[in-house]
């Protein structure tokens, strides 16, 4: 007896692709209507012409990695050592990472121009490079949830317990540990979560908006206010953008540590020597 | 008068058969039990009987009726699962009321029977627990009231103690054949475990690769295995290779010995070559009356296994098993020794390949 | 070599042992973190809520609390609430209703997995290219738009269609909103196990009885909880309302945005009170959803 055809699931499944994948048809079609009466590339190369489009881009790729560079500098180490020393604290911790997603950015910015304002204590919003460090600052905290969450899960696969012995038998001392160990075994972890937060920074808008700082979100919105046909373009850029970002933190979040990009073409033996 | 007769039933999935050529009778009130190695195919004859698998050639019939293809829902049967299955959501008393309420039951009549189904299986007190609140000997007890409670025709078992730690497994098979004999209630129960199947069943069907291998009582399969494989699987046999000597009708040569049939075998090829089985609790080392046979050989493994003690001797090319009953003042034999194993040539039984 | 038979157990320590004030110090090494959180998250946070019951000379007032029930804001949080929770029923049932089709509805495992990646995506392409994207699909010269005027006669925008209002953008939300739902319902409908289903058939129960009595309970912890997600994503959403209706719709995250941009009379207490209003809000939607979350998982045992 052969299964039914499904009709009304195939339905579904066509009506959902069909919404999720017109309006990027629809955009990238859009995009290439530039030039009157053709299709053609003109608004993506209006795109890349653009010095805005470079001075943000660049900016804010800068912002993203310094942001990617101190969350991990502060998640690592101290992910290890409640994992490691005080494993009670972890539900604490666990949930301290995890309030960034009950403050919407709007409050968390506005929370730092008025604490770190020119009046305060620490008056980061009077100069322009403690400005900028506020907006790198603030994209830690909105990543917090992820990347404590993939150092977490990258921690949990290996036995830092064990290996923090072994190193400490050897002479290592704890930071050395962290740095000759513990580091080079999360790397994978580490880096799938920072296509998940260079993926949220680049194209972050309301931190980069209130605190006045030309990055490129506000650029997009500038342009959509402007122009007609290059934020389709950059529409569809940043689609694919989050694409790869998504994927290249797929492939790194299964990565085994230790685990080679390639291969060695020759097999090594235990004395060093290719046989 | 069969109460569940399967006839001819037969399985294929794609490109594998999974059971061919099944037939069975089973009386009213009968407690069978499906034995075999995973992937023989006992369960997927029981989802068949159950209904959530479609037999690709013959029929079922419960009490008389055809019900090959009858919906599962409409056959009223009492199922209980592996993994228990209980419904996370409703407590102990909604589980066992369940199948009640589907029936329209009136809600004073439904209290009262799962009230009694409690009583039964020795959990008064814990209607209102829920599943995830129960161990696992408790889950499955909740299981068999709430396939019981709406008086089913036939109880389908999947290997439902598989998943229990081993003393759980022995008393609850215990209650399960209780219960269903206090019930009087046909009962079909898959295992893998011969012990299991051999304890608590009135017939044992044995199946491997699909097919049913022997189906007889607990007594019948073990002392009488059919096959090759049934003597294997049931219990520890020695399986011996003989060859008969020309000429002579009932003479062998076993493992080096000659040896005198009690009568002339009939399964040997043309060369003379045959299988002969010997259960391990035939051979002795001491001779006792009706034992007119021996083998000699060497101690190679003593292996003290409380009750029982079980020693490997070798002789010539065959290695033969046989236990001795633990006794505090016996003295075990030691490895490498020589020593001579009684039995009686008639507890020699010929087997079909 | 003769054993020391003498020297007791406890004598002989496997490790030195720590004195006591060397547990003190492990709490140090956590010191860092919860500096950095905070002064950047909690500091900030709490600087607001404190100074939302403060006047401008630092004394402690009601005012900016009662000033929330002034009409405007009033309007701007029932339009908030208002959004987030049409938007967080359609992403539900929608999510609902298209994973269930994916997962159980008899097709092939590509599909799933396809709409898994998809979803894993979509989830994140919020914000001001969504804008873009649905403004090229369904703006007044938008291509479905178009399409749908010259292919099939059909006049979208004269029939009362607008993106550029209420129910255009929560089909715009439910751009990021169903990809979610996806995602969190789809284990849980793995969840459902097989057996449930097979016992309730043979205890005499039919399809819509099994989803009446078992499916739909066991599930609803996670679609409850899913839907106090989809409310407080929603609810917090600046980025897309910003880029695809400017600064017209009065949604509180933007009526923030103003305050503090200085584009309406600047009363920082106000905006404290906002900011108290939309954590509170957002706090209790997401406490209720890990509260469920946990209900779930318990049975799932």
């Amino acid at each position: 007896m052969k299964k039914p055809v499904p009709y009304a699931a195939i339905a579904i499944a066509l009506i959902g692709a069909s919404y999720f994948v017109v309006p990027l048809l629809a955009t990238f079609y859009f995009s290439l209507k530039m030039t009157r009466g053709e299709l053609g590339f003109a608004a993506y190369a209006s795109v890349f012409r653009s010095a805005d489009f470079a001075a943000t881009i660049v900016y804010s790729t800068i912002a993203s990695l310094a942001a990617i560079a101190i969350g991990t500098l502060v998640i690592v180490p101290t992910a290890y050592w409640v994992r490691l020393k005080v494993p009670r604290l972890r539900p604490l911790m666990e949930f301290i990472s995890l309030l960034p997603l009950i403050v919407p950015p709007v409050v968390l910015v506005f929370g730092y121009i008025r604490m770190f304002g020119s009046s305060s204590v620490l008056p980061l919003t009077a100069s322009t490079f403690g400005t900028d460090i506020l907006l790198v600052l603030g994209y830690v905290v909105l990543s917090m949830p992820y990347m404590y969450r993939a150092i977490d899960n990258g921690l949990s696969v290996i036995d830092i317990a064990t290996l923090t012995e072994a190193a400490e038998s050897l002479g290592a001392s704890r930071f050395r540990t962290i740095v000759l160990v513990i580091f080079p075994n999360v790397r994978a972890a580490i880096i799938s979560g920072a296509f998940l937060t260079f993926s949220i920074s680049l194209g972050e808008f309301v931190l980069a908006s209130l605190l006045n700082r030309p990055a490129f979100g506000p650029y997009l919105v500038q342009l959509g206010q402007d122009r007609a046909y290059e934020p389709a373009a950059l529409a569809i850029m940043s689609f694919a953008f989050t694409w790869g970002c998504m994927a290249l933190m797929q492939l790194f979040a299964i990565r085994k540590p230790g685990q080679r990009w390639f291969s060695r073409s020759t097999p090594r033996t235990a004395t060093g020597s290719s046989a | 008068m069969s109460f569940l007769t399967i006839s001819n039933a037969g399985k294929v999935f794609g490109a594998t058969t999974v059971v061919k050529g099944f037939d069975l009778s089973v009386q009213k009130g009968e407690f069978v039990s499906f034995l075999g190695p995973s992937g023989c195919g006992k369960t997927t004859v029981l989802r068949m009987i159950a209904g959530f698998e479609r037999p690709t050639t013959g029929s079922i019939r419960i009490d008389g009726r055809d019900i090959t293809d009858l919906a599962a829902n409409k056959r009223r049967i009492g199922m209980v699962f592996q993994a228990y299955a209980l419904f996370p959501n409703l407590n102990v008393a909604g589980n066992i009321a369940f199948g009640l309420r589907i029936a329209g039951q009136a809600a004073s009549e439904i209290d009262a029977r799962v009230d009694d189904m409690l009583r039964m299986i020795g959990l008064a007190h814990l209607g209102k627990r829920y599943p995830y609140e129960l161990s696992g000997g408790q889950q499955q007890r909740v299981a068999l009231a709430r396939a019981l409670a709406p008086r089913p025709q036939v109880l389908l078992l999947d290997e439902p103690l598989s998943a229990l730690d081993a003393k759980i497994r022995v008393s609850l098979r215990e209650e399960i054949r209780a219960i269903q004999r206090q019930l009087g209630i046909t009962t079909v129960f898959v295992t893998h475990d011969q012990e299991e199947a051999m304890s608590i069943s009135d017939r044992i069907v044995v199946m491997n690769g699909g097919r049913a291998e022997q189906i007889g009582t607990p007594f019948e399969i073990y002392n009488r295995p059919a096959t090759r494989f049934v003597a294997g699987f049931v219990g520890t046999m020695n399986i011996l290779r003989a060859r008969l000597d020309r000429g002579q009708p009932q003479t062998i040569t076993v493992a080096g010995q000659k040896l005198r049939l009690a009568a002339p075998p009939v399964t040997q090829d043309a060369q003379g070559n045959l299988s002969l089985a010997l259960r391990p609790e035939a051979l002795s080392l001491t001779r006792a009356e009706g034992h007119d046979s021996t083998f000699t050989g060497q101690v190679q493994s003593v292996n003290f296994m409380g009750s029982v003690v079980r020693i490997r001797m070798q002789v010539n090319d065959e290695l033969i098993s046989f236990d001795m009953f633990n006794s505090p003042n016996m003295v075990p034999p030691v490895i490498g020794q020589t020593a001579l194993a009684h039995f009686a040539s008639r507890d020699l039984f010929e087997l079909a390949a | 070599m003769t054993l020391d038979v003498s020297a007791k157990p406890a004598d002989l320590p496997l490790r030195p042992r720590r004195s006591p004030i060397a547990a003190g110090w492990t709490w140090l090494g956590v010191v860092p973190f919860l500096a950095f959180t905070f002064l950047f998250l909690i500091g900030p946070v709490l600087y607001l809520m404190v100074g939302a019951f403060q006047n401008a000379e630092g004394g402690f007032t009601l005012d900016n609390i009662i000033a929330l029930g002034s009409p405007d804001i009033v309007a701007s949080f029932s339009l908030s609430i208002r959004l987030s929770l049409v938007s967080a029923l359609m992403g539900t049932i929608a999510g609902l209703v298209l994973a269930h089709a994916v997962i159980l509805g008899g097709l092939s495992p590509w599909v799933r997995s396809a709409f898994a990646t998809f979803s894993g995506v979509a989830s994140n392409f919020a914000g001001v290219p969504l804008a873009f994207a649905f403004i090229a699909t369904l703006g007044r010269l938008g291509l479905v738009t178009v399409l749908l005027r010259d292919l099939f006669g059909i006049n979208l925008y004269s029939s009362g269609f607008n993106l550029f209002s209420f129910y255009g953008l929560s089909l715009v939300y439910l751009y990021f909103q169903l990809p979610l739902m996806f995602l969190i319902i789809a284990p849980a409908l793995d969840g459902l196990r097989k057996e449930w289903r097979e016992a309730a058939e043979s205890l005499g129960a039919s399809r819509r009885q099994y989803w009446q009595m078992v499916g739909l309970p066991v599930l609803s912890p996670t679609i409850l909880g899913c839907f106090l997600l989809l409310f407080a994503n929603a609810f917090g959403t600046l980025a897309t309302v910003y880029a695809l209706m400017g600064s017209g719709f009065d949604v509180v995250p933007v009526v923030l945005f103003q305050q503090i941009r200085g584009n309406v009379l600047y009363n920082p207490n106000l905006g404290y009170a906002l900011a108290l209003g939309m954590v509170v809000i957002m706090g209790v939607s997401n406490t209720l959803y890990l509260i469920l979350r946990n209900r779930a998982e318990r049975w799932q045992k």
